[in-house]
């Protein structure tokens, strides 16, 4: 699906996209086509939203040839994180009643939906995403590539060299 | 987050009337502390990217606070408390995605936004649709698609604001949403994007505050999570399951749209262009995410809360689940934190209709005639009276028709998400997407989104149990998305500027 250019990271990250949303179109498509959904099209949602959103952050966070780096560890933890706690959720069998164990306060199985869906996340993503930042999402030498760019542009167009690029033969 | 359905629960709920000496005093306050911001921004705004963009000169801590306020509706504060206490723990998959949207919209959208606004001095999304397609056609179409949500979430918020400012002062419905929509619209005509956000910030710390103390309150009411879970527990045991009286389809769908939803949604979106140093991107999702927790805390506990109070008789039941948080408000917390919880609602509304005038106003001023290959010559001066415009045009039709209103505030989160992610999300990060692509993938946003919503409001046509318009929307906009720029990859290469290329590799 991309061109031949686009780096193995980015490739593998929409093809698994492209996957993860076929999984949930087919769990749609099976409660369209059946007089009652089955069972198995939650599962398929299940596994495929966390495919889909781990497949986009990664296409976000991919640096060219240099991949993700070390972002694959808090990827692969979240969407297994998402798969298990789905996973849990379907596959556990219903034992909610006055005598129920509490884990922080709530049944086990809504434990592992809102402490382990909810919240670990929060813990693992947003501080990967600071402790990579220079290396992996912006430094300062990007912001000045830009800059340079921005402002060749600029002079070029002020020079009637060049015609905005913003306007440049538009479709 | 959690604006669509905050209108519908808005319509349908009758708040109670909550004009209470405290109430009203706390309300005055908070009104003339929107005013004083106001007077300040329209000092400072005197160019079109002062008025649409801020001048693209807002520091971190006061973005992120913008951003979680804008984020979240009223519906956080009423109808969200009120869905859990109908639903159980269903309804929480609609907030749980938090814990990823922030940092996922960063790395998939923050950085390219802000490096094109760099480059380009790019002012709305149409205007990156634009330049990563080379495309006047696709900006256009965006445009369109934005305009058509806004519409909707105009007068939806509109009429919430005439609810909440009834509430508080008693003035009737009619007298409240054109007194909510005529001090959303000082700021908003004066100051723009700048009176917007400084008022966002000062909401958005009134949100959190009521959230947090209220929290706190329900916890030592009902004597903890573990007893508040016991008493659940021993009536309705369904309550506290995993998907609570929702089908496991439902809860997952809520999840899908709000988690991939989150990045097609202009107002948060639209934030990433106003960072004044694009390294201090570093920290916006965590503090982003944290802020959003503590504003969401309210939703758990209200919902959560109230089921166990009703249930062990410490609380009269509920003419309607919408009654959740009045009813805790007014008869159980001191009235003072009834006063605050009053006026965060009040600020959630006026918040976002706030954002969503300003980019409906850059719509019309500034996308639409680029798409038609001219400039308006004076975008401030068209900015504002367009401003004037379209919030009177909101007030005028919450007035209307509650009908009417109901069916426009369904589909604004779902719209913005099927038109908007495939195309902009996956587009800046995607070289092989073509214009095709992304013009094929906005046109089945809307023309599915519309389709479905419609025939669906009008009983012409049921959903399977669990399945939404939302979300049949965006897999079908995704799935054209990549075929038609499958089939069309040839023309990928020539579609991309240099700078653009830059942006989008770095």
């Amino acid at each position: 699906m991309p061109p031949a250019s686009e780096d193995a990271t980015r490739r593998a990250a929409l093809v698994a996209l492209f996957i993860g949303i076929a999984a949930i179109a087919a769990g749609y498509a099976t409660a369209f086509s059946a007089g009652k959904t089955p069972a198995w099209a939650a599962w398929l949602l299940a596994l495929g939203i966390p495919v889909a959103l781990a497949a986009i952050m990664i296409l976000g966070a991919a640096r060219g040839r240099r991949g993700i780096g070390p972002l694959k560890i808090p990827f692969a933890f979240v969407a297994l994180v998402l798969v298990i706690g789905f996973g849990a959720a379907l596959a556990l069998p219903a034992t909610e009643g006055p005598l129920s164990t509490l884990w922080l306060g709530l049944p086990a199985r809504a434990a592992i939906v809102i402490y382990g869906v909810g919240l670990l996340p929060i813990v693992v993503l947003p501080i990967a995403y600071a402790l990579t930042f220079e290396t992996q999402t912006l430094s300062a030498e990007d912001v000045e590539r830009v800059r340079v760019l921005a402002r060749e542009n600029q002079a070029a167009i002020e020079n009637g060299t060049r015609e905005p690029m913003d306007n440049q033969r538009r479709g | 987050m959690i604006q669509t359905a905050s209108v519908s629960v808005l319509l349908q709920v009758a708040l109670p009337n909550a004009a209470r000496p405290a109430v009203v005093a706390v309300g005055i306050l908070y009104f003339a502390v929107v005013l004083g911001i106001s007077v300040w921004a329209a000092r400072r705004t005197r160019t079109a990217r002062d008025f649409f963009v801020a001048g693209k000169g807002i520091g971190l801590v006061a973005l992120t606070v913008a951003s979680v306020s804008v984020s979240v509706s009223g519906f956080a504060f009423i109808g969200g408390p009120g869905f859990i206490y109908a639903v159980g723990l269903g309804a929480m998959y609609i907030v749980l995605p938090a814990a990823v949207t922030n940092v996922m919209g960063a790395w998939v959208l923050a950085k390219r936004m802000r490096l094109l606004g760099e480059a380009r001095a790019l002012i709305t999304i149409p205007d990156a649709i634009g330049a990563r397609y080379r495309s006047r056609a696709a900006q256009g179409l965006s445009a369109v698609a934005i305009l058509v949500g806004i519409v909707g979430y105009m007068a939806t918020n509109a009429l919430a604001m005439g609810v909440v400012i009834n509430s508080i002062f008693g003035v009737g419905l009619g007298w409240g949403i054109w007194i909510g929509m005529g001090v959303t619209l000082a700021y908003s005509a004066s100051g723009g994007i700048l009176a917007g956000i400084y008022n966002d910030v000062f909401q958005g710390t009134l949100m959190a505050v009521a959230s947090v103390l209220v929290f706190l309150f329900v916890l030592n009411f009902g004597g903890g999570l573990g007893e508040i879970s016991r008493t659940i527990l021993a009536h309705e045991p369904t309550f506290l399951g995993p998907w609570g009286k929702l089908t496991p389809l439902a809860a997952l769908s809520f999840f899908f749209v709000f988690s991939m939803g989150s990045l097609g949604q202009p107002q948060a979106v639209h934030k990433y262009y106003m960072l004044r140093d694009p390294l201090q991107l570093k920290w916006y999702p965590l503090l982003k995410t944290l802020g959003l927790v503590l504003v969401l805390l309210l939703y758990f506990s209200v919902g959560v809360g109230v089921k166990a109070f009703v249930l062990s008789g410490r609380l009269a039941p509920l003419a309607s689940p919408d009654q959740a948080t009045p009813a805790l408000l007014l008869n159980v917390t001191p009235i003072i934190l009834a006063a605050l919880v009053f006026s965060g609602v009040a600020a959630a509304t006026m918040s976002a209709a706030n954002s969503f005038i300003n980019i409906g106003a850059a719509v019309v001023t500034h996308d639409l005639p680029v798409a038609f290959g001219r400039r308006v010559t004076n975008e401030l001066r068209w900015g504002r009276t367009v401003t004037v415009l379209i919030a009177i045009a909101a007030a005028i039709t919450a007035q209307r028709s509650g009908t009417m209103v109901a069916f426009l505030g369904i589909f604004g989160w779902g719209l913005f998400a099927s038109t908007l992610v495939p195309a902009l999300a996956v587009g800046l990060n995607w070289q092989g997407a073509t214009r095709a692509g992304a013009m094929a993938s906005i046109a089945t946003g809307l023309i599915v989104t519309l389709g479905l919503e419609t025939a669906a409001y009008w009983k012409a046509f049921t959903f399977p149990a669990g399945v939404t318009a939302s979300a049949v929307a965006m897999v079908s906009s995704f799935l054209v998305f990549f075929i038609v720029s499958w089939l069309t990859r040839r023309t990928a290469p020539t579609q991309i500027d240099p700078d653009v290329r830059l942006v989008m590799e770095i």
